[in-house]
């Protein structure tokens, strides 16, 4: 516990200094002396380095339609284009003009090759925000070999991290292996000797969550007693397999459902523990725990569960939070664009694109000016704090010893009485440091 | 009046050899002018294209329902993943395991087609393409298939230079590869497909699909009949499916051509394009995608006509409006776009068939020009016999 | 021991919808020779008008009972069923049967995408059960827990289908839909409305749809655009089984592969377990066809020469 809080520490004190010496705004390393992508091996190295004028186009590839996984990931698009709109509206990149299109994969890593080279093909300087891990594996060989910048990408295997083999693609999401590596901890520290039960869906998120969590359940010594799946295509309530968790009735519980199987799965899980006496903690993916809106769905059954802090942003369904100034700003600003329904459910849309456009601002402030390359490099330096992030957190990256904005994950539980999120703990840093 | 052109006259080889000419345009016309973009599209084309005559055969011509062909899709997709993968094998040689794979369990899935009819051999199949991604990520398999998570990063890393085009960089010269690629696929099932349809074994097939008991006492063996054409038709699925696959460098289970829903599209495709016709499932194919391409850009905001028309939908309208594409094509063209058209055209030209003894004591089975392959080949139940 | 019940249990509930939606693919299929693919999307658009009417307060502030919202679901789904078949499948039926095939395909598409895009991604749609849904709303049996909606789920599926068979066997319209069913030309000649039989008989099946749908939405507690997907595979799965043709075996068909797949699920957990649930059930189906190719009570076609 001490050395993680002097890790916070250490990490808050030199991001303070960075703020500090850096100035007010955008506090990103200058690129003379941070990383820079080599862009000899471009298809088009002209192009990926040369100066991007008047508009700069902006592309994605989002679920918009389809079945249940895409239901649960559209309010995203809705947020980037939100943030797209309000930076469009304020003059945020002084002398240029944002445009966002969005292609439609459906979630099916099929579709995105399609939708990313039509967009590429039709001019489109940078990507940000694609969703899906296969869905942006599918392309990251392409974006890369065509000096593309992926920025942002909504998902959270740590392949994202691969700076050396991917220099083009940067991820958002906070990595897997961090996010359950935070809940094994706060396992092993609040719950200590207990048995741990998972539950996932079997789709190759689940799958990939779930192995982080057990690396990370084997370094804390926990013991996994028990294991269910529930199919993606299924969506019957998980009966079956809540009720042969019960059998082993573990005292902890790790589940990684979609969409709206977190629902089922609670009210499910409220209705074995009828049955049975078992009172098990539960801690679940923060892509749909991390959302007071789904939580509340499930009403009492959804009371205590732990999960964290979706890309490290803070509870927007907190009164107390929605007054603060900067997050009052933004639900104000997407009441007045309409979409006030989905102000907790469009932040990780909104927060791309805020740091899509910290990253253009700290690009057009560089000697190169604004060219692709200039804007990956910016990315792979970034030292930013977005509107939403807790206190305490930090988005920066450091070129080949730091890939990952995100590595700092507060564990929270829900309330039901409160309708919002109670901060478990301190802050659980994985940030990586320079020996590392 | 229709102009009346015979069979095998020059009349006849002139058509053919502008149908020909207008083919080969085309085809050369998409590498070398459109965008990579465009040109992957075209390849999906061509590789749907594959499978849709691939379906045809056993669906159009042979009457028998599948709505399992995702399955032998998939199948040909994990064959060639499995072998880049765990095997090493390069990409271009696992096609043909591919086709051998596909080759022998469409045999096998065709013992159902010898004892169910209809609408039970249309479930069984339905079963068929349901159990493929199941038995893909089952746990006792995932050793073979690493299971949901799927299996990626097969990039190919070579791309071959081009005798006239010279090297192209990686979008392009990897686009224009998979585009050749999927040509010869596609070519090679066309041809396959039209030799199987003019052959005794294709006139056997059309003679079960029409009655099978007459059949049966002219000496149509069925069971071999439709135990090859089934087999041939999984071949070329399945080697369409390890095209695709390594134009999207990695599988998975949930991707859509590997579930029913890819199989319902295939037949969807099909019957669009025109069933029991050689040129059907091809134009139904880039019909297909030629939307799909247009509306994927649609974001949930769209102006204009669509804006207004769609407004209260909160997502993408594309699928709506293919839906309700599909409805009236099939009021206006029930028997697909490629039937439509022959019954147009054959107000205008005609290709009368040689008499017996002339040219050959058989009249050629010509593509869809002879009336009884393009009658619906089920009876529209319930029977109508008084 | 009480794992084999709660096993049975559970198949018999999730059984009874496949029964349910079965029923109403096998009505069809007997009236009109039809297999209707558009079954599931009914059932779901069928819910979500339900909930749409949940959410309406009428007579001052108390909103419409959800048992009362669902007999108008029903006659919704009535309509949606009836509509279908005089616009679509009657029309193009006499064209060609594949194009009645992907007519069905496209009103399944269409009716989803509406779905997905008007009522959106969840968790907004919240139903209540028309069963008591609390978490201590059970009943211990054997000692496995068999929770009142469950045992509701089959209640009313026995209930629609002994109700459908004195409709079939009893009735003048029962009588109507067998004569059509089994020769519609001479029920013509004989006076009998075979268009209304037939508009009838699909109406009945989106009827039925809808009612499963209700049931499927108020256990999963929301409406949910895709819920019936795999539903509907199931409920092929269980139709094949029992004869196309036979209302008994969509209802034994049903409830057996509930049954079936949930006791291979949990006692061949290596083998089969919750992932392999589906192939059980399709497993089934091939086997029960290689011995009776029209099913276990289906009668067999009769084909002249």
């Amino acid at each position: 516990m001490t050395s993680r809080s002097t890790r916070v520490l250490a990490v808050a004190g030199a991001s303070v200094l960075a703020f500090s010496v850096a100035g007010l705004g955008h506090a990103g390393a200058g690129s003379e002396e941070g990383w820079t992508v080599d862009t000899e091996d471009c298809s088009d190295p002209d192009r990926a380095n040369a100066p991007i004028e008047g508009t700069i186009r902006i592309g994605s590839s989002m679920p918009l339609s389809g079945g249940a996984a895409a239901a649960a990931f559209e309010p995203a698009a809705r947020g980037l284009e939100a943030y797209i709109a309000y930076a469009n509206d304020n003059d945020l990149v002084p002398g240029y003009e944002l445009e966002l299109t969005i292609g439609d994969d459906q979630y099916d890593p099929a579709l995105t090759p399609g939708v990313v080279n039509g967009l590429i093909d039709d001019g489109v300087d940078v990507f940000a925000g694609i969703i899906g891990t296969q869905n942006n594996l599918a392309v990251r060989d392409t974006l890369n070999e065509e000096c593309i910048p992926q920025l942002n990408v909504l998902a959270g295997d740590p392949r994202f991290g691969e700076v050396e083999e991917y220099p083009w693609t940067t991820g958002l999401l906070t990595s897997y292996e961090y996010e359950y590596g935070a809940y094994a901890q706060d396992i092993a520290a609040n719950f200590p000797d207990s048995t741990v039960g998972l539950f996932y869906v079997n789709s190759e998120f689940g799958n990939i969550s779930i192995d982080n969590f057990k690396a990370a359940a084997e370094e804390a010594g926990l013991e996994i007693v028990a294991e269910e799946t529930v199919e993606l295509g299924d969506e019957a309530p998980p009966q079956a397999q809540v009720s042969s968790l019960a059998e082993e009735a573990p005292e902890v519980l790790v589940t990684v459902p979609l969409g709206a199987g977190c629902i089922s799965f609670l009210n499910e899980l409220a209705n074995a523990k009828a049955a049975n006496e078992w009172e098990p903690v539960v801690y679940m993916t923060n892509t749909c725990a991390g959302s007071a809106l789904i939580l509340g769905a499930a009403g009492e059954n959804a009371d205590g569960v732990y999960t964290s802090a979706a890309m490290g942003l803070v509870d927007v369904s907190n009164p107390e939070v929605a007054a603060t100034e900067p997050v009052a700003g933004y639900i104000a600003e997407m009441e007045a664009q309409g979409l006030g329904d989905i102000i907790t459910t469009g932040g990780a849309g909104w927060n791309a694109g805020e740091v899509t456009v910290a990253v253009l601002l700290d690009a057009l402030e560089s000697p190169d000016g604004l060219t692709q390359a200039s804007i990956i490099n910016a990315a792979r330096n970034l030292d930013f704090r977005p509107t939403l992030l807790r206190e305490g957190m930090n988005y920066s990256m450091n070129g080949e010893e730091d890939a990952f904005y995100s590595q700092d994950v507060q564990v929270g539980q829900y309330n039901v009485a409160d309708g919002f999120y109670t901060d478990i703990g301190e802050i659980i840093s994985f940030e990586s440091t320079p020996a590392e | 009046m229709p102009v009346k052109v015979h069979w095998g006259s020059p009349g006849h080889w002139a058509i053919r050899l502008v149908w020909l000419a207008a083919t080969i345009a085309v085809v050369v016309y998409i590498p070398t002018r459109t965008q990579p973009g465009t040109i992957n599209d075209m390849t999906t084309a061509l590789e749907l294209a594959a499978v849709a005559m691939a379906l045809n055969l056993v669906m159009g011509y042979g009457g028998l329902i599948s709505l399992g062909h995702s399955a032998y899709f998939g199948l040909g997709a994990y064959t060639m993943a499995v072998l880049v993968d765990h095997y090493g094998w390069t990409q271009g040689w696992t096609l043909y395991i591919a086709a051998v794979f596909g080759f022998v369990v469409g045999c096998l899935t065709s013992l159902p087609a010898l004892r169910l009819k209809g609408v039970y051999l249309a479930l069984t199949s339905i079963a068929l393409a349901v159990l493929f991604p199941q038995l893909v990520k089952w746990q006792k398999l995932e050793w073979l298939t690493d299971g949901a998570r799927g299996i990626d990063d097969l990039q190919y890393d070579e791309i071959p230079v081009w005798p006239i085009l010279g090297e192209l960089d990686g979008r392009r010269g990897r686009a224009v590869w998979m585009y050749w690629l999927a040509v010869i696929v596609a070519v090679l099932s066309y041809l396959v497909c039209r030799g199987i349809v003019k052959s005794r074994v294709g006139r056997s097939l059309v003679a079960i699909r029409d009655n099978e008991t007459a059949a049966a006492v002219m000496g149509v063996n069925r069971a071999r009949t439709q135990t090859i054409v089934y087999g041939l038709s999984a071949a070329m699925t399945a080697v369409a499916g390890a095209l695709f696959g390594i134009g999207l460098n990695g599988v998975n289970p949930d991707l859509r051509y590997f579930t029913l829903i890819g199989s319902i599209t295939f037949v969807v495709i099909m019957v669009i394009g025109g069933g029991a016709t050689l040129w059907g499932p091809i134009v139904g194919a880039f019909l297909y995608v030629l939307v799909e391409s247009r509306t994927r850009k649609w974001g949930a905001d769209s102006s204009g006509v669509v804006g207004a028309l769609f407004g209260w939908l909160n997502s993408s309208p594309a699928t709506l409006i293919l839906a309700v594409v599909f409805i009236v094509l099939m009021f206006v063209a029930p028997f697909g776009i490629v039937g439509l058209l022959k019954r147009l055209a054959a107000k205008v030209i005609v290709i009368v068939p040689n008499p017996a003894g002339t040219r050959s004591n058989v009249p050629p089975v010509e593509e869809g020009l002879d009336p009884s392959i393009d009658e619906p080949f089920l009876s529209a139940s319930p029977e109508e016999t008084p | 021991m009480d794992r084999f019940f709660d096993a049975v249990f559970l198949g018999l509930s999730s059984g009874a919808i496949y029964a349910l939606v079965a029923l109403g693919l096998v009505v069809v299929f007997r009236g009109t020779g039809h297999l209707n693919f558009a079954a599931g999307e009914m059932a779901t658009f069928s819910a979500y008008i339900v909930w749409v009417v949940t959410t309406w307060t009428l007579f001052g502030d108390s909103a419409l009972p959800l048992w009362l919202a669902t007999i108008g679901g029903m006659v919704f789904g009535f309509a949606l069923g009836a509509a279908t078949e005089v616009f679509i499948v009657s029309p193009l039926s006499k064209k060609s049967p594949l194009a009645v095939f992907v007519a069905l395909i496209a009103i399944l598409l269409g009716i989803n995408a509406i779905d997905s895009g008007r009522w959106g991604p969840p968790p907004s749609e919240e139903i209540d059960s028309l069963f008591p849904n609390d978490p201590d709303d059970f009943v211990r049996l054997f000692g496995a827990v068999w929770r009142w909606e469950d045992i509701g789920t089959l209640i009313v599926t026995l209930a629609a289908s002994a109700l459908l068979f004195l409709l079939f066997a009893k009735t003048k319209i029962g009588l109507a839909m067998r004569a059509v069913a089994s020769n519609p030309d001479s029920s013509k000649l004989v006076g009998v409305p075979t268009k209304l039989v037939l508009a009838g008989s699909w109406g009945l099946s989106g009827a039925l749809a809808a009612l499963a749908g209700v049931m499927v939405a108020g256990s999963q507690a929301q409406v949910t655009p895709t819920m019936m997907f795999t539903i509907f595979v199931y409920a092929s799965a269980a139709a094949t089984l029992g004869g196309l043709d036979s209302p008994i075996g969509a209802v034994v068909g049903g409830l057996s592969i509930g049954v079936v797949e949930n006791l291979a699920a949990e006692f061949a957990p290596g083998w089969v377990g919750q992932e392999m649930k589906l192939s059980v059930a399709l497993l089934c189906i091939f086997v029960v066809l290689f011995v009776k190719p029209s099913g276990l009570f289906g009668t067999e076609k009769v084909e002249r020469v």
